[in-house]
C-alpha cells in the first residue's frame, strides 16, 4: 500500500486523458450521421430543420458556457493548489463575496437565456403554423404496430369509403406537407421520424397535431419512444416518400378492393385458409368486412392490420422485418435482414406486379409459423398476434395467397 | 429565533403524572449498545447511519440491475433478458435508484448532519424518526420482495396509465411498487415534517436562519419539497390503487378517464423530486469546498437563496417532461420558458464555487476530488437540461437515451458524487476512523472513469436516434459501438464501487493501528467539528452559542479587516471533550416504531393477495400506534427530570473564545 499514492497519479492521469479522448471522439462522432437511419442530427424536412437551425445555436452557446467553466475550473485547480512546503498555517486571502460580482452572474445568464427563449418561442409558432395544402393523416398507436387513415375525399374523416386504412408504413409525395393527427387505440405511445419531426405522443382519448414534410423521396425510419409494455422496442414505423406521381399511382391502388378468386390455385387455397383464421382479426376489404373496432378508448387490441395491400409494404410486423429484399443507395441489394435499410416492394408499391423472387419468404414463413416467438407479444391478452399452429402445407398456401394482395 | 435547550426535548415524567401506570405498555427499552439497540432507537445518528446502510444495500441491487441492462445492451439483439424482464429490470433500477438510494442517502445525512449543524441533541420527534427509517426500509424491501412474488413492476418507474392498469400489466408487479412507494411516501412524509421542525424549532442559541451551515439550509429546502411533492405522488397512486384493487375508473379512459391526470400528477411530483435530491448533495458541497480552498464560501446569501428560489421554481415546470405529450402549444411555451430561468439559481451555485475555490489553497484531499467532480459533472447535466428547456429540441430529444444522460448527469455526477465526497469527509465524524485517502482518491478518479464512459456516449446515441426502454435494438443503426463503451463504462463504475466499500473495511483494519480520530481531522468550519468523533450519543456537552456563520472555524481563527486570518485557538482548546452526558436528556428507545412500520407492508401484502391480512397488518397498525401513544414518556428510573446544571444548557458563546479574538471578529462582513 506504500506505492498506492504513485498508482493514484497513474490512474488520475489515465482517467482524465480518457475522458478527454472520449469527449473529443463523441463531438467528431456527432458530426457523422450517415448510415443512421433514427439520427435526429440530418433534417430531411422543414420542421426538422427549423429545429436544426435552434439546436445549433444553443448547443454552442451550452457548449462555450461549458469549456468557459470548465477552463475556469482546471485554471484553479493548477493556480491554487496547494503547493509542497507552504506553511499549513499560512491562509489566502478570506474573501466572502463580491455582490456586484453575484448580480452579474444572476443577470448574464438570464439574457442569453432571454435570447435563447425568443428563438424557441417562434420556432414554436413555426411548427405549429398549419400548412396549406397538406393531406390529413391520423395515426394510431396500438401495441406494437401503426396504422395510418388518410382523408383522402378532404370530408374530415377518416373512415369514408374513398379514405385509405393501412398500416406500418406512411407513404407520402416529397415536398407536400402532411398534416398528422396522433392518437392511440390503447396505450401512450409517440409516433418520431427524427429526420422529419419531433415526436408528438398518441394518446388514447386525445389527437395531437403534428406536421410533417420530406423534401426529397427516400425512406424516413420512426420508432415508437414513449415505453408501451412488452414489445415497446419492436414498434417501429417509416415514412416512404415518394414523388407526387407515384403517390397519386399509390393512392389509386389503395382504394382498389379485392373480389373474386386467385387464379393461382394454391392461393384460392390460402385464400379459405385466411378466411378461416386470420380474418377474426385481420381485414382485407371486399373480402370481408369485419368491422374494425373503431378506437372507442381504450381497447385491449384485437384489431390486426389492415393487409387488403400488405405486399405494398416493405416491411411488416412492426416494421421490425423486411417483406422484401432492402436496396442500397448503389442500387444493390442488401441482405434480407438488415431492416434498417427497409425492404423495397418496387412496382408493388403503387399496386404493380409482386416480384416474389424479391419476398423475404424465409421471415414470413417463420412469422406465419410462430408470431409470438418472433416478437414479444401477449395474445393471450388479445394483444398481438397468436400462435396459429399452421401446418407447413398452409403457410405455403397462405404465402401464395399474400403475395397476391398488391 | 432558536429557542435554547432548556426546553425538554420530551414530556418530563416527573411530577404532573405522579402515581399514574400506564396499562398494557411495556415500559421503554433501554439498551443503547449492541443489536438490539439499533431496533429500538430513536438517536438521529444510528438511525442516519441506518438510513445511508440501507440504501448502500438497495445501491448494490440497483447496480447489478443497471449492470444486467448495460449487459442486455452491449450488443443488437441481446438475448441475456427477455423483453419481459427487461421491462422489469428498468423499472426496478429507476425506482430503486431514485427512491431507495439517492432519496434515503440524502435523508441519512439530513438525519446524521442537521441535529449537529444546529447544535441540538436530537430531531423534534425521534420516535417519528425512527419511524420514517423503518418504514422506508420495510417499503424498499416490500417493492423488492416482488422478484420473489411473480416479478417486478413492468411499466416504468413513471408508470405512466393507462399502461399500469390490469389489463396491459396484469401481474402484481405494479401493486408492489404502488404499495411499497406509498410505504415510502408516509417515510419521507413524516421524515419532513420532524426536519423542519427540527431545524425550526431547535437550533442552538445563536443559530439564525442566516447563520446556518449551507447543508442545513438545502437540506431544509429538500424537506419542505417532501412536504408537498409526496402528497402529490401518493394521491395518485392511491388512485392507481383503487383502479388496480377495486376496479375504480381513474385511468380508464373509455369511461372517460384522460391518462394525462396521472402524468400531470407523476411530474408535479416528479419535477420538485429531482430538486430534493440534488439539493442535499449542493449542501454537501458547499461544506467541503471552503473547507479545503480554505476560504469562507463565496456569497454564502446567494447560495442560500438560490437554492431557496430553486425550490420555489421547482413547482412551476413540471410539463416540461410533457412537451410532446398533445398538450398544446401555449402549454408547451409557457412551460419551455420557466424551464430555461431555472437555470439561473443553477447557474449562480456553479459561479459561486468555482468563485470559492478561486484564490483559495486547495487541498484535494478525496472530499475535495469528488467535490470539484461535481461542479463539473452537473454543469454537463445543468446545460443538456436547458438544451431539453428549448421545447422543440426536446421534442428530438425526449425519451431518447440524450435524457438518460442527462439525469444521469445531474443525479450520478450531481447528487452521487456529493454523496461520496460527503462520505469520505463525515466518515470520522460517524465512525471514529478516516477512509483511506488514496483509496479514496483511486476511487474518485475510476469513478470519475466509468461514470463519463458510461454516460457521456448516451448523450450521442440518443441524438442519433436511440429510444429509451427499448431491451433490443437492430444492427444497422449505428449504436453497436457507443452502446460497447457504456457497458464498459458501467462495468468500471460498479468496480469503483465496489473500491469504496472495500475501502470502508480495509481502513476500518487499519484503524487498529492508528491513533484515535480527533473531533476535527480536516479543520472544518461548522460546529459540528467540535464534537468528538464518533460524535457521542448527546452531541454536544455544552451546548455551543454560535455567534456567525461558520462558527467552529472563527473559535480557532480571527481575521484581521483586510481579510487575512490569524490563528486564535487550537483545535484542542475550542473542540469539546468527550465527557460522561450524565444528566443529559435524552429521548428513550422505544419498540412502537419498528412495530408500527412493521404493519405497513402487511396491509399492503393484504392489498395484493388477501384483503384479510390486510385486516391483520391494520391491526398491527393501530396496536402500534395505541403502544406509541400511551407509552410511557421515559424510563421512570432515570432522573431526567433534572435537566442539568446550567454549566449544560450553553456555553454562552465566548466560552471558549479569547478576549483578543473579539476586536478582530468585528470586521466580518457577510456572514
Amino acid at each position: 500500500m506504500q506505492r498506492l499514492p504513485k498508482i493514484v497519479r497513474i490512474l488520475a492521469v489515465l482517467s482524465f486523458t480518457l475522458v478527454v479522448v472520449l469527449f473529443a471522439a463523441l463531438i467528431v462522432n456527432s458530426f457523422q450521421n450517415a448510415g443512421k437511419p433514427l439520427t435526429s442530427l440530418n433534417p430531411q424536412g422543414p420542421s426538422a430543420e427549423s429545429i436544426q437551425q435552434l439546436l445549433i445555436p444553443v448547443t454552442s452557446i451550452a457548449a462555450v458556457v461549458f469549456v468557459l467553466v470548465l477552463g475556469a475550473i482546471l485554471f484553479i485547480t493548477w493556480r491554487y493548489r496547494e503547493r509542497k512546503g507552504t506553511d499549513p498555517e499560512e491562509f489566502p486571502a478570506q474573501v466572502h463575496g463580491k455582490t456586484p460580482l453575484e448580480i452579474g452572474w444572476t443577470i448574464l445568464p438570464a439574457l442569453i437565456l432571454a435570447g435563447i427563449a425568443v428563438g424557441t418561442v417562434m420556432t414554436i409558432i413555426n411548427l405549429n403554423r398549419e400548412a396549406p395544402n397538406s393531406i390529413n393523416v391520423q395515426v394510431a398507436g396500438q401495441q406494437w404496430w401503426w396504422q395510418y387513415k388518410y382523408d383522402i375525399n378532404g370530408d374530415g374523416d377518416f373512415n369514408g369509403p374513398g379514405d385509405i386504412t393501412t398500416a406500418t408504413e406512411m407513404v407520402v409525395p416529397a415536398g407536400r406537407p402532411i398534416q398528422v393527427t396522433t392518437t392511440s387505440n390503447d396505450v401512450i405511445h409517440s409516433f418520431w421520424i427524427p429526420g422529419l419531426n419531433g415526436k408528438k405522443d398518441a394518446v388514447p382519448g386525445l389527437r395531437s397535431p403534428l406536421k410533417l414534410q420530406a423534401d426529397e423521396p427516400g425512406i424516413y425510419r420512426g420508432q415508437c419512444t414513449e415505453f408501451c409494455g412488452l414489445s415497446h422496442a419492436n414498434m417501429r414505423m417509416l415514412v416512404r416518400a415518394v414523388p407526387s406521381g407515384d403517390y397519386e399511382a399509390w393512392v389509386k391502388n389503395q382504394l382498389t378492393t379485392r373480389g373474386g378468386e386467385p387464379s393461382d390455385p394454391v392461393a384460392a387455397e390460402g385464400k379459405k385458409v385466411w378466411q378461416a383464421l386470420c380474418a377474426q382479426c385481420h381485414v382485407i376489404n371486399g373480402i370481408n368486412d369485419l368491422k374494425m373496432k373503431e378506437t372507442p378508448p381504450p381497447l385491449v387490441s384485437g384489431v390486426a392490420p389492415n393487409l387488403t395491400h400488405l405486399m405494398t409494404r416493405g416491411t411488416f410486423a412492426g416494421s421490425i422485418f423486411n417483406l422484401y429484399e432492402p436496396v442500397g443507395a448503389d442500387g444493390q441489394p442488401l441482405p434480407m435482414s438488415d431492416v434498417a435499410a427497409a425492404g423495397d416492394p418496387g412496382s408493388a408499391l403503387a399496386g404493380g406486379k409482386v416480384d416474389t423472387a424479391n419476398v423475404n419468404r424465409v421471415t414470413l414463413e417463420a412469422w406465419l409459423r410462430n408470431a409470438p416467438a418472433m416478437k414479444p407479444m401477449y395474445p393471450q391478452g388479445g394483444r398481438g398476434m397468436p400462435n396459429l399452429n399452421l401446418t407447413e402445407e398452409q403457410i405455403d398456401q397462405l404465402v401464395a395467397f399474400l403475395e397476391t394482395l398488391n | 429565533m432558536a429557542l435554547t435547550e432548556d426546553r425538554p426535548l420530551a414530556l418530563p415524567s416527573g411530577g404532573t403524572d405522579e402515581g399514574y401506570t400506564p396499562t398494557g405498555v411495556f415500559t421503554r427499552p433501554t439498551a443503547e449498545t449492541g443489536v438490539r439497540s439499533w431496533f429500538t432507537t430513536v438517536d438521529h445518528k444510528k438511525i442516519g447511519i441506518m438510513y445511508g446502510a440501507a440504501a448502500i444495500f438497495f445501491l448494490i441491487i440497483g447496480g447489478a440491475e443497471a449492470l444486467l441492462i448495460r449487459m442486455q445492451l452491449w450488443a443488437p439483439r441481446g438475448t441475456l433478458l427477455s423483453a419481459n424482464l427487461y421491462n422489469q429490470v428498468y423499472t426496478m433500477h429507476g425506482t430503486t435508484m431514485v427512491f431507495l438510494v439517492v432519496m434515503p442517502i440524502g435523508a441519512a445525512f439530513a438525519n446524521y448532519l442537521i441535529p449537529l449543524q444546529i447544535g441540538a441533541r436530537d430531531v423534534a420527534f425521534p420516535r417519528i424518526n425512527a419511524f420514517s427509517f423503518w418504514a422506508f426500509l420495510f417499503g424498499g424491501l416490500f417493492i423488492n420482495s416482488s422478484w420473489l412474488m411473480g416479478g417486478g413492476a413492468d411499466g416504468g418507474w413513471f408508470m405512466y396509465a393507462p399502461n399500469s392498469g390490469v389489463i396491459f400489466s396484469p401481474t402484481h408487479g405494479i401493486d408492489f411498487w404502488n404499495l411499497g412507494l406509498i410505504i415510502t411516501g408516509i417515510a419521507s412524509l413524516t421524515g419532513a415534517v420532524n426536519l423542519i421542525v427540527t431545524v425550526l424549532n431547535m437550533r442552538a442559541p445563536g443559530m439564525t436562519l442566516m447563520r446556518m451551515p449551507i447543508f442545513t439550509w438545502m437540506a431544509l429546502v429538500s424537506q419542505f419539497l417532501l412536504l408537498f411533492a409526496i402528497p402529490v405522488l401518493t394521491s395518485a397512486q392511491i388512485l392507481l390503487m383503487l383502479d388496480r384493487t377495486f376496479h375504480a375508473n381513474f385511468f380508464n379512459v373509455a369511461k372517460g378517464a384522460n391518462p394525462l391526470l396521472w402524468e400531470h400528477l407523476f411530474w408535479i411530483f416528479g419535477h420538485p423530486e429531482v430538486y430534493l435530491m440534488i439539493l442535499p448533495a449542493f449542501g454537501l458541497v458547499s461544506e467541503i469546498l471552503p473547507t479545503f480552498a480554505r476560504k469562507p464560501i463565496f456569497g454564502y446569501p446567494f447560495i442560500v437563496f438560490s437554492g431557496i428560489a430553486i425550490g420555489f421554481m421547482g413547482w412551476g415546470v413540471w410539463a416540461h417532461h410533457m412537451f410532446v405529450s398533445g398538450i398544446g402549444p401555449i402549454s408547451v411555451t409557457a412551460f419551455s420558458l420557466t424551464t430555461m430561468f431555472i437555470a439561473v439559481p443553477t447557474g449562480v451555485k456553479i459561479l459561486n464555487w468555482t468563485a470559492t475555490m478561486w484564490g483559495g489553497k486547495l487541498r484535494f484531499s478525496a472530499p475535495m476530488l469528488f467535490s470539484i467532480g461535481l461542479v463539473t459533472m452537473f454543469t454537463i447535466g445543468g446545460l443538456s437540461g436547458v438544451m431539453h428547456s428549448v421545447a422543440p429540441m426536446d421534442s428530438q430529444q425526449t425519451d431518447t437515451y440524450f435524457i438518460v444522460a442527462h439525469f444521469h448527469y445531474v443525479l450520478f455526477g450531481g447528487a452521487f458524487f456529493g454523496f461520496m465526497g460527503a462520505f469520505y469527509f463525515y466518515w470520522s465524524k460517524a465512525f471514529g476512523y478516516m477512509l483511506n485517502e488514496s483509496l479514496g482518491k483511486a476511487n474518485f478518479w475510476l469513478m470519475l472513469l466509468g461514470f463519463n464512459l458510461t454516460f457521456a456516449p448516451m448523450h450521442v446515441l440518443g441524438l442519433q436516434g436511440m429510444s429509451r426502454r427499448i431491451y433490443t435494438y437492430d444492427p444497422g443503426y449505428g449504436f453497436d459501438f457507443w452502446n460497447k463503451v457504456a457497458t464498459i463504462g458501467a462495468f468500471t463504475l460498479a468496480s469503483s464501487i465496489a473500491l469504496f466499500i472495500f475501502n470502508i473495511f480495509y481502513s476500518k483494519a487499519k484503524a487498529k493501528n492508528l491513533p484515535p480520530v480527533g473531533p476535527d481531522p480536516w479543520d472544518g468550519r461548522t460546529i459540528e467539528w467540535m464534537v468528538p468523533s464518533p460524535t457521542p450519543a448527546y452531541n454536544f456537552d455544552p451546548i455551543p452559542t454560535v455567534t456567525r456563520v461558520d462558527d467552529f472555524w472563527y473559535r480557532k481563527y480571527g481575521e484581521t479587516k483586510d481579510g487575512n486570518l490569524v490563528r486564535i485557538a487550537s483545535t484542542a482548546e475550542v473542540a469539546q471533550q468527550r465527557t460522561d452526558g450524565k444528566g443529559i436528556h435524552l429521548p428513550s428507545p422505544s419498540y412502537w416504531p419498528l412495530v408500527l412500520a412493521f404493519g405497513l407492508p402487511i396491509v399492503s401484502y393484504g392489498m395484493i393477495f388477501t384483503l384479510w391480512l390486510a385486516l391483520v397488518g391494520g391491526i398491527i397498525c393501530v396496536g402500534a400506534i395505541y403502544g406509541w401513544v400511551m407509552e410511557p414518556p421515559d424510563d421512570p428510573d432515570l432522573a431526567h427530570d433534572d435537566h442539568g446544571p446550567d454549566a449544560h444548557v450553553s456555553d454562552g458563546g465566548d466560552a471558549a473564545i479569547p478576549e483578543t479574538a473579539e476586536s478582530l471578529m468585528e470586521v466580518e462582513t457577510v456572514g
